[in-house]
């Protein structure tokens, strides 16, 4: 297997004392990232980046499926997007996060986590 | 920040590959979750493609279907993933990006992917290869 197109990324990790496995892949057109305590793929979100000629971006995201009653997935989705966007990447992002924990400290230390290991 | 600690372990097991047939490159992702399976399935290109999902249900033989981006129940894959889903009798995510209207290519893949699941375990080695290579 000389070049694999599909650069990827895998790594275990404890958040406040939870066993967190990260996978991330980085495709052509999107960038996706997994992060589970559960084993599963949990609630999947899409997020990708709007940008008007001249105007300034927006991001739009969305649960493609999940929990849709927990408004912390998406600003996660929408921290990592923004970051990605702001290395002057385009891809979009499709982050799938199956967690048991979902206070706001630890949502903060997985979005820091995925950043610091970005494939971006 | 505070309390991560990250270690790069064995994490998930995730299978990646390439092969060449009919004048295409195909390379496949898989990566094992409890009981699901994440599929990335390209075609020349490294493009994530149409997302599918597909999960077991008590209701029926037939897994559940949906297109979560891109594609509709007639695209390329849409069918795969039930079908892979029933070989394994877990959800599957696929991701999907091969040439529309291209039934060799998209059989080839099923083909190769099967031939791979049963290789790592994650497919019974029943019957049924004979039934999918026929309904495609």
């Amino acid at each position: 297997m000389t070049s694999f197109p599909v650069q990827s990324k895998k790594l275990s990790a404890s958040i406040k004392g939870l066993p967190t496995e990260l996978v991330l892949s980085a495709y052509e057109d999107s960038i996706l990232v997994i992060v589970t305590q559960i084993g599963k793929m949990g609630t999947l979100l899409h997020a990708r980046k709007e940008q008007a000629y001249g105007g300034a971006a927006t991001f739009n995201v969305h649960v493609l499926m999940g929990k849709r009653d927990e408004p912390l997935l998406p600003a996660c989705a929408r921290q990592v997007i923004e970051h990605i966007s702001n290395n002057g990447g385009s891809k979009s992002l499709v982050l799938s996060l199956g967690l048991k924990d979902h206070s706001p400290e630890a949502l903060k230390s997985i979005v820091q986590l995925i950043i610091d290991n970005k494939i971006w | 920040m505070d309390d991560i600690s990250t270690s790069d372990g064995e994490g998930l097991p995730l299978r990646m590959f390439s092969d060449e047939a009919h004048d295409a490159t195909f390379h496949f992702q898989i990566l094992k979750l409890t009981d699901q399976l994440y599929i990335w399935v390209g075609c020349n290109a490294a493009r994530l493609g149409h997302l599918f999902a597909a999960f077991p249900t008590p209701f029926d033989r037939t897994p559940s279907l949906t297109a979560l981006i891109g594609g509709g129940p007639d695209n390329t894959g849409a069918s795969m993933a039930r079908r892979l889903s029933m070989k394994t009798g877990w959800s599957i995510i696929l991701a999907i990006n091969l040439p529309s209207n291209s039934p060799t290519l998209e059989a080839y893949a099923e083909r190769r992917l099967l031939q791979e699941l049963k290789s790592l375990g994650y497919a019974k080695s029943s019957a049924g290869a004979q039934q999918i290579n026929g309904s495609v």
